[in-house]
C-alpha cells in the first residue's frame, strides 16, 4: 500500500466523525498548549529576570561576607541568615585605592514600615554609601540622588522607589520634599527612582527606600558592618582580574594566608547570571513535565478511542484483507490514524498556546507595564510539542493498530 | 486453476475436534461457473475461505494456477487474493460512508496497479454492473440489490482469474436476486471463473456444475445441463 493511499484513508476515516476526532485530540491539545504556555512563561520570566540582573551594569561584582560553604553556587553563610560582621569601612577605604576598580558602594538593609499620612507599606531600606548610585546605575527619574553631603552628615533624606512612591502618595501629590517616617524616624524625600523592577537578588526596587549609610548602620540597625560590598570595575581592566585583587586586598585586611579560609565571597555579574539561568531553566523544565502529564492523560485517551475504532471497524478490517492488504497494511493505517490525530492536536495545542501566550502577554504589557514583561516563545516549544505530539500518537497508537493488523479475516468478516 | 485432493481441515476448541472437511477432492477448470450446495454445517463455507485463500487445510494438497499452497506464506496469499481472487459476500461488506468510487477503490489500494490507471478501471468495474450514474453516491444510500453489484464491481475492479460469491443473494429479495446473479452470468459468459457458495437451489442452477458437500465430505458433483436461467427471466 502506498504511503500517499495511507494518509488518504486515514484522513477520510478521521474526518468521518469530526466531533469524535475533535474530542479525541482534546486531551493532545491542552498537554501542548500547556507545555507551550510554561515554556513561553517560564523563557519570558528568565528574559526578564536575566535583563534585570544585566541592567545593573555588566562590570559590576559583589561581595558578601562569609565563605561559599561548599563551592560552586552553594550560599555564603550569609545569605543563610549567619551575621557575620567581616566587611567593614577599612574595606571600603582599601579598595578604593585599587587602581583596578572605579567604584565601591557599601550596603545595609533592613526592613521596615514606610509612613506617609494614613498610607503604609512594609518596605526593605538600603543604607547606601556615596558611590552607591553610580556603581549600581541607578537612575533617579524626580529630585536627587543622595549626595555626599547627606551621606557624610548622615542626613534624613531618602531617595525612593516608584511603586512606593505611587502607594504612599498617589498620582496627585508630588513626594519631593514630603516627609515619611521609616522605623519612626523621619526622612524627607529628595528623589524617586526613574523605574522599578526586581533588582539584583530579588529585591523589588520598586519598593525601596534609600538612606544614608550610617543612618541605616547607627541609628536604625545599630551594627558598624556591612551587609555587601558593591564594587564597579574599572573598564580598563578584566573582570576576573579584578575579582583576584578584590581577593588579595580583602585577605591582607583580614589577615588571611590561605584562600579556602576566606571570610568573604566574590560573586560577578557572570556567576549571577549563570546562577539564575541555572535556577530558571530548571523551573521550566519542571513545570513543563508537570504539564507532560496531561499529554500522558491525552495519549491514554486516543490509545482508548484508538481501541474503540478498532473494534467498531473490525468488518471493515476484515474485507481489507481479504481484498489482499497484509497485517503490516492495516498496520500502518491505524497507525498514521493515531499519528495524524496527536500530530494534528499538537499543531492546534501550539497554536492555542502561542494565542495564550499572546494574551498574557498583551495583558501584562498593557495592564501591567512595570513588571517589564517581555515576549518570548522559544522555537525549541513548537518542536518539543511536534516531537512529543508525534511521539505519542506512535507510542499510543501502537498497540491498537496491531491489535487491528492481527484480525483474523474470517472472523473479522463474521463479526457483527 | 484450482486442484485440491484429499482436503482436511478440523478445528480444536479445548479438547474438542471439529472436523469441518473430512476429505475432499475436486479441480476446476479456467471459465467454470460452479456453485457448491450444501445445508447449514455442511463445510461448504469452511471450503470456500480455504479456496480463497482466507484459511489454510489442516492437510491435503491444494494448488492454485500451479501453486500450491503451502509454498506460499501470509504475505503472499494476501497478494494473491488481490490479484487473483474477486470477492462477493452475503452481506456485500461495503463501507457506508465512502462513495461507490470509493469502494471500488479499496482493493485497488493494495494493489501494483498505479494510481494513475485507477480511474479508469474503477469505471469500467461500476459501468460493468450498470450502476455508472452512482459512481459517487454514497454506498450507504443505496439499496440492497445495487450494493450487491457494487460488491460485484470491487470484486472485478483487479481483473481477477476467479469471483467467489458466498450467499450473494442472501439478503436480497428475489428481484433484486435475480439481478445479482444476472451479473455473475454476463461475467462468466465473458470467460470469468465464478465459485459460488449457497444453499438456495434456483440460485446455485445459475452454475453449469453444483457441488454438493454434506458432513465435510462431497455428496455430489454434477454438471448442470439443463440451466434455470431462462426460466428465471420468465
Amino acid at each position: 500500500m502506498l504511503l500517499s493511499d495511507a494518509f488518504k484513508t486515514a484522513t477520510r476515516s478521521l474526518t468521518h466523525g469530526k466531533m469524535r476526532t475533535i474530542l479525541t485530540m482534546l486531551g493532545i491539545i491542552i498537554g501542548i498548549a500547556s507545555v507551550i504556555i510554561l515554556m513561553s512563561i517560564g523563557q519570558s520570566a528568565q528574559n526578564l529576570i536575566l535583563g534585570q540582573v544585566q541592567g545593573i551594569g555588566s562590570n559590576l561584582l559583589f561581595v558578601v561576607p562569609g565563605a561559599p560553604s561548599g563551592g560552586g553556587f552553594s550560599s555564603p553563610a550569609s545569605a543563610q541568615g549567619i551575621i557575620i560582621t567581616t566587611l567593614q569601612q577599612r574595606d571600603i577605604d582599601a579598595l578604593s585605592r585599587e587602581p583596578s576598580i572605579s567604584g565601591v558602594a557599601a550596603e545595609v538593609r533592613g526592613q521596615a514600615e514606610a509612613v506617609y499620612g494614613s498610607n503604609n507599606k512594609t518596605v526593605g531600606y538600603q543604607g547606601v554609601s556615596e558611590d552607591f548610585f553610580s556603581v549600581r546605575n541607578m537612575d533617579v527619574g524626580k529630585g536627587r540622588a543622595l549626595s555626599k553631603g547627606d551621606i557624610d552628615s548622615a542626613s534624613h533624606v531618602a531617595v525612593i522607589g516608584p511603586t512606593l512612591a505611587n502607594t504612599l502618595f498617589g498620582t496627585v501629590v508630588d513626594p519631593l520634599n514630603k516627609n515619611i517616617r521609616v522605623k519612626n524616624i523621619s526622612f524627607r524625600i529628595v528623589g524617586v527612582l526613574s523605574k522599578g523592577g526586581t533588582g539584583a537578588f530579588g529585591v523589588d526596587q520598586g519598593d525601596l527606600v534609600i538612606i544614608p549609610l550610617r543612618v541605616a548602620q547607627k541609628q536604625m540597625l545599630g551594627i558598624s558592618h556591612f551587609n555587601n560590598i558593591q564594587v564597579a570595575a574599572n573598564p580598563e581592566y578584566e573582570v576576573a582580574f579584578v575579582k583576584a585583587r578584590i581577593s588579595s586586598v580583602l585577605r591582607q585586611n583580614h589577615s588571611i594566608t590561605t584562600s579556602n579560609k576566606d571570610d568573604f565571597t566574590i560573586r560577578t555579574q557572570e556567576d549571577i547570571l549563570s546562577l539564575l539561568g541555572n535556577i530558571t531553566s530548571i523551573l521550566t523544565l519542571f513545570l513543563a513535565a508537570i504539564a507532560s502529564i496531561s499529554l500522558i492523560v491525552g495519549g491514554i485517551g486516543i490509545m482508548n478511542i484508538m481501541l474503540v475504532s478498532v473494534t467498531e471497524r473490525t468488518r471493515e478490517i476484515g474485507l481489507r484483507k481479504a481484498v489482499g492488504a497484509t497485517d503490516n497494511d492495516i498496520l500502518k493505517q491505524f497507525l498514521i490514524e493515531s499519528v495524524l490525530l496527536t500530530v494534528a492536536g499538537g499543531v492546534i495545542g501550539i497554536a492555542v498556546g502561542a494565542a495564550i501566550v499572546g494574551l498574557v502577554y498583551f495583558v501584562l504589557s498593557t495592564f501591567f507595564t512595570s513588571i517589564g514583561w517581555v515576549f518570548a516563545f522559544p522555537i525549541s516549544a513548537v518542536i518539543l510539542g511536534l516531537g512529543v505530539s508525534t511521539v505519542a500518537g506512535l507510542v499510543f497508537g501502537i498497540y491498537p493498530a496491531r491489535q487491528a493488523g492481527r484480525k483474523n479475516p474470517i472472523d473479522a468478516l463474521r463479526y457483527e | 486453476m484450482i486442484n485440491i485432493k484429499d482436503l482436511k481441515k478440523e478445528y480444536v476448541e479445548e479438547e474438542t475436534t471439529t472436523r469441518a472437511l473430512r476429505s475432499v477432492t475436486f479441480s476446476i477448470e479456467k471459465g467454470e461457473f460452479v456453485s457448491i450446495m450444501g445445508p447449514s454445517g455442511s463445510g461448504k463455507s469452511t471450503l470456500l475461505h480455504i479456496l480463497s485463500f482466507l484459511d489454510r487445510p489442516t492437510s491435503g494438497s491444494y494448488t492454485f494456477l500451479g501453486k500450491s499452497i503451502d509454498d506460499m506464506d501470509d504475505r503472499e496469499l494476501a497478494h494473491v487474493r488481490n490479484k487473483d481472487m474477486g470477492f462477493v459476500f452475503q452481506s456485500f461488506n461495503l463501507l457506508s460512508r465512502l462513495t461507490v468510487y470509493d469502494n471500488v477503490e479499496i482493493p485497488l489500494l493494495y494493489s501494483d496497479i498505479p494510481p494513475s490507471n485507477r480511474q479508469e478501471r474503477i469505471e469500467e468495474a461500476v459501468r460493468s454492473v450498470g450502476l455508472a450514474e452512482k459512481l459517487h453516491t454514497e454506498a450507504g444510500k443505496l439499496s440492497g440489490g445495487q450494493k450487491q453489484r457494487v460488491a460485484i464491481a470491487r470484486a472485478l475492479v483487479t481483473d481477477p482469474n476467479i469471483i467467489f460469491a458466498d450467499e450473494p443473494t442472501g439478503n436480497l429479495d428475489s428481484q433484486s436476486g435475480l439481478q445479482v446473479m444476472e451479473v455473475l452470468d454476463t461475467l462468466h459468459k465473458k470467460g470469468r471463473t465464478i465459485v459460488l457458495v449457497t444453499h438456495e437451489t434456483q440460485t446455485a442452477e445459475f452454475a453449469n456444475r453444483i457441488i454438493r458437500i454434506k458432513d465435510g465430505l462431497v455428496e455430489s458433483d454434477k454438471v448442470v445441463t439443463n440451466r434455470q436461467f431462462t426460466q428465471h427471466l420468465k
